[in-house]
């Protein structure tokens, strides 16, 4: 698999210095690294300042730092990027160095932060720190907590790390149409104490979305509701990597939500429980068991669970249509309909045509072309037939004998004998009885 | 002025020279008559020549020889004028030939020419005109009375001999009025010729435009059926409302009444077609191609049309034999120099104003005569109102042709347009429709609406094409039914329409033009001529 070859070359991350023209003008400020592999990065391992265990971003990765006389120092560039969303699919987005969604900013509680961002972008921009504390003038709301950062310009911001959680940042400038392009990034203040609420795997992911037509690259920023690419750091199934934890781990999840609608996530095979809010860390009390957690506009959630039950379980938003990709919403329901007679007379002005949807909607494997740059509605194909999923959709990979820090995918599970779902062999008289009730059953008493 | 004036002229003047007289006087009368035809030079002359010339007798072929020959260098038809019951029978076995495969436009012409009655009718102006020509050219009979009176005993006894000496007299003028409208006649006889068939490659271009159009709403309809069907199948299965069904029901209905129109008229245009081929009954039942020809591959040229029409136009000729016979009528013979009608030779500078001078000349050249000689009051001017009739002619001539030639290319270039970038472009659209219907993005009632909607480019395509060749067909009548061998020919394929389907060429057919995407529509795509689903295959079950 791709992904997992990615996985290991990116030990040694590709760091690009911003362009030479802007060298002298931009001596004084930290690289800019830049990144556009899609892959999920290796945690980077803090090599200064205070211990902590890092985090893994989907698909993504964590921003390096320049120490300087004590304060960590970031250097993030608003522009256009080109992300891909899906094998077979990019999207023209805006993005920080050289992907959407930016990188993730770690850093500990206490430290002090300067953060450079420079503005690439055609229009102006500002950075809001959201769910931060700090002061005032730093909130990155324009007009209203500073000058917007016109195209070109370099504006620093500066605060201390306060308080331990997550977080996230995003522009607050032309907000809707800078997001709609894909501008954000996630943020984790890990907690000075590394033994308080220690996990083995710490992901991290923003539920973002688009709505990008079919055969077309870059989103319609003016939509409000109907978008068709629902993702995972700007990435639709089956682009998502898998979350990998060895059997036993503590691992948790944190999701920020940075699209116009709250979604529902799921896991299977496991209970968690929701430990951080966007307002810091759950007291253990407070705690709050479920399989099921919605996250809701502009929130942020942390799920912790112990990958007891190995195996290849779900993790997906529970709202269906976001584990689709592109579809067409106005497309009539063709269940119940026999095409055969008419499929023929179609076939005679349009002989490429085929009758579906007779009896739902899956393709059942078959592969047909259709328009350049879009991603088939229902894809992704497991150990036991079409999985038919898209969009928020991706696998948590519980091993027995994954390497303690290893996150490559360890491939699709294999069941011990007798423990997957199988086609009755015995008679049917065997069978439990299905005690219908009566035709007539169902008219007694209801009156429409 | 024509022999139908000089005719009952002539008459007039050869009263009779018969008188009473002996058998003597008559033998003296007819010395005196060769005596007096001595001292006059014309009669010598006019009896020297119908001797010498012997043409006064008919033709084998009733004088259609100079009408087949020009015909067939006009048109490349052979025109037969059937004169007999054994002619009529061959005229008849030909045309059966001609019947038992598809007609294309030029068979449609060939028949026309050996089929049509009113054809042959104009033919047998030529027989009348032959007749008064040869009646022309034969010296009157020589009559001979012999009159017996009985009374009184005396016997006496009259024999008259006479022959119709004016008409002698006139006997050249007439025969050469007559040769002259015998000539006209027989230029009549090809102008009709040339006219029928620009009639017949009119209602042939109709006929079977009107059948593609025919064919296109029949596709339409289907698409349209289909639709109507399935959305019957949506109602009966809970998934459409009445309205929705309705709504695709309305369009079945609607295309069913476009397309009895278009049969409609479709028939009528056959009807049309038959008339002017002249067929009836059993010959009814023809078949015409399923498309109009192709296009020309390039843009028709004819740089030299109108030479061309200077030289083959009836009307041209016409005013150009009048002028000579005005020269002819007033004895003029001494030509001191000639005169182009055109005043200068005309020289052909590109209408974009460009730098290509196409250098080709017309001159249309008579002559002046000497006028010093003639008696005739007022002769030169009438010589030279003929010569401005001429020069009035040719350029009226030379302005349809131009207007003809204008026409049929800009109807080129619309036809050309259609094919190299409209139907491409509405393939193009038709491909992407049903890559869309692939991926779940679209609907079976997407596509079927799309079929519909191909309809109006592609019966725009018809229109355009068929504009064309009617282009074409007043073109070549207004060039006197001929044109240059280059411009003539033509693609033996068929072109036109996608009729087959306008979806079902899929990525093939017209939707690849043969040469480069057209410069003309920036909105093309340039991969207009690619397949679709060629060059981005998204595929479905093709993750993970
Ligand atoms: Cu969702």
């Amino acid at each position: 698999m791709t992904s997992r070859r990615r996985f290991l070359r990116d030990a040694s991350l590709a760091v690009v210095g911003a362009a030479a023209v802007e060298r002298t003008s931009l001596a004084a400020l930290p690289d800019a690294a830049s990144r556009s592999d899609a892959s999920t990065a290796k945690p980077l391992a803090p090599p200064n300042g205070r211990p902590y265990r890092p985090v893994a971003t989907l698909n993504g990765w964590t921003l390096p730092w320049r120490m300087r006389n004590g304060v960590k120092e970031f250097h993030l560039v608003a522009e256009p990027v080109v992300r891909e969303i899906a094998p077979g699919m990019q999207a023209n987005l805006w993005g920080y160095n050289g992907q959407s969604p930016g990188p993730t900013i770690e850093v500990v509680e206490g430290d002090r932060v300067r953060l450079y961002v420079t503005n690439r972008l055609p229009e102006a921009t500002s950075v809001h720190w959201h769910g931060q504390r700090l002061p005032n003038g730093m909130d990155g709301v324009a007009g209203l907590n500073q000058r917007a950062i016109a195209p070109g310009q370099t504006y620093v911001y500066e605060f201390e790390a306060k308080r331990p959680g997550t977080f996230m940042y995003h522009p607050h400038a032309d907000e809707m149409m800078q997001m709609a392009m894909g501008l954000m990034g996630f943020w984790v203040t890990h907690p000075k104490d590394p033994s308080f609420m220690p996990v083995d795997r710490d992901y991290v992911f923003l539920i973002n979305a688009y709505a990008i037509d079919p055969g077309t690259r870059t989103p319609r920023v003016n939509e409000m509701t109907d978008f068709n690419l629902w993702t995972w750091n700007s990435r639709a199934f089956p682009g998502i990597d898998p979350l990998v934890a060895r059997q036993g781990d503590r691992v948790r999840i944190r999701i920020g939500n940075l699209t116009m609608t709250n979604h529902p996530i799921h896991l299977h095979g496991h209970e968690f429980k929701v430990t951080g809010t966007d307002g810091g860390w759950v007291p253990p009390t407070a705690q709050w068991p479920e399989v099921t957690t919605d996250v809701a506009v502009g929130q942020m959630r942390a799920i912790e669970f112990d990958a007891t039950e190995p195996g290849d379980w779900a993790l997906h938003c529970h709202k269906s249509h976001h584990t689709m990709n592109p579809m067409g919403h106005d497309v009539p329901t063709m269940l119940g309909v026999n095409q055969r007679e008419i499929a023929k007379k179609i076939t005679r002005i349009i002989p490429d045509y085929m009758a579906m949807g007779e009896t739902g909607a899956s393709m059942n494997g078959m592969e047909m072309p259709i328009p350049e740059n879009t991603l088939p509605m229902m894809t992704g194909t497991g150990p036991y037939g079409p999985i038919e999923m898209g969009g928020m959709f991706t696998t948590l990979k519980v091993r027995q004998d994954l390497p303690r820090d290893s996150y490559r995918d360890p491939g699709w599970y294999r069941a011990p004998r007798g423990t997957v779902a199988s086609p009755w062999q015995g008679s049917t008289s065997a069978l439990p009885s299905t005690h219908r009730p009566p035709a007539s059953a169902g008219k007694t008493g209801v009156k429409s | 002025m024509t022999s139908a004036h000089l005719s009952p002229m002539t008459a007039a003047v050869s009263t009779s020279l018969t008188r009473n007289a002996t058998a003597s006087r008559a033998h003296r009368r007819v010395a005196y008559t060769a005596r007096r035809a001595r001292r006059t030079p014309l009669v010598i002359a006019a009896i020297a020549t119908l001797a010498l010339s012997g043409c006064a007798t008919f033709s084998d072929d009733g004088g259609f020889a100079p009408v087949a020959d020009a015909t067939q260098q006009r048109l490349g038809k052979s025109a037969v004028w059937a004169r007999d019951d054994a002619a009529s029978q061959a005229l008849a076995k030909q045309r059966d030939d001609l019947l038992a495969r598809p007609l294309d436009m030029d068979t449609a012409v060939q028949l026309t020419l050996l089929n049509h009655r009113g054809l042959q009718a104009t033919y047998a102006e030529l027989g009348i005109a032959e007749a008064s020509l040869v009646q022309a050219g034969r010296l009157p009979n020589p009559r001979f009375t012999f009159q017996r009176v009985q009374g009184g005993g005396d016997v006496g006894i009259e024999r008259t001999w006479g022959i119709d000496f004016v008409r002698v007299l006139t006997m050249p003028l007439a025969s050469r009025v007559e040769a002259r409208r015998f000539a006209q006649v027989q230029a009549q006889v090809t102008q009709a010729i040339v006219a029928q068939a620009t009639l017949t490659r009119r209602a042939w271009i109709d006929a079977v435009a009107a059948q593609e159009r025919v064919q296109i709403l029949e596709q339409t309809s289907l698409a349209t059926q289909a639709a109507s069907e399935l959305a019957d199948g949506m109602a009966r299965a809970g998934n459409f409302s009445a309205m929705r069904r309705t709504q695709e029901n309305l369009v079945y209905a609607d295309t069913a009444a476009r397309l009895a129109r278009a049969r409609e008229q479709a028939s009528a245009a056959r009807e049309q077609l038959a008339r002017q081929m002249g067929l009836w009954g059993q010959q009814l039942s023809f078949t015409l191609p399923q498309r109009l020809p192709a296009l020309p591959a390039t843009r028709p040229a004819s740089a030299d049309a109108e030479a061309l029409a200077i030289r083959e136009r009836a009307d041209v000729r016409a005013a150009r034999a009048a002028l000579d016979a005005t020269a002819s009528d007033l004895g003029l013979t001494r030509v001191t120099r000639f005169v182009n009608v055109l005043d200068t030779a005309y020289r052909d500078n590109s209408a974009t104003g460009s730098a290509s001078e196409r250098g080709y000349e017309i001159s249309l050249e008579v002559p002046l005569f000497d006028w010093g000689s003639t008696r005739i009051a007022g002769a030169e001017a009438r010589y030279r109102q003929s010569i401005d009739h001429l020069a009035d002619t040719a350029v009226a001539a030379r302005a349809d042709v131009r207007t003809r030639r204008a026409q049929t290319l800009a109807a080129w270039d619309i036809a050309e347009h259609y094919r190299t970038t409209l139907l491409p472009m509405r393939q193009r659209v038709s491909d992407e429709w049903l890559l869309r219907y692939n991926g779940m993005l679209a609907s079976v009632f997407d596509l079927l609406t799309d079929a519909r909607e191909q309809r109006d480019t592609v019966l725009g395509y018809i229109d355009a094409t068929s504009d064309y060749w009617l282009a074409d067909a007043a073109f070549r009548e207004s060039l006197g039914g001929g044109m240059p061998e280059s411009s003539l020919s033509r693609s033996p394929t068929e072109a036109t329409a996608p009729v087959a389907s306008p979806a079902s060429t899929a990525p093939s057919a017209p939707a690849t033009p043969p040469g480069a995407p057209p410069a003309t529509s920036p909105a093309a795509p340039p991969a207009t001529s690619q397949p679709a689903s060629s060059h981005q295959a998204q595929r479905h079950g093709g993750g993970a």
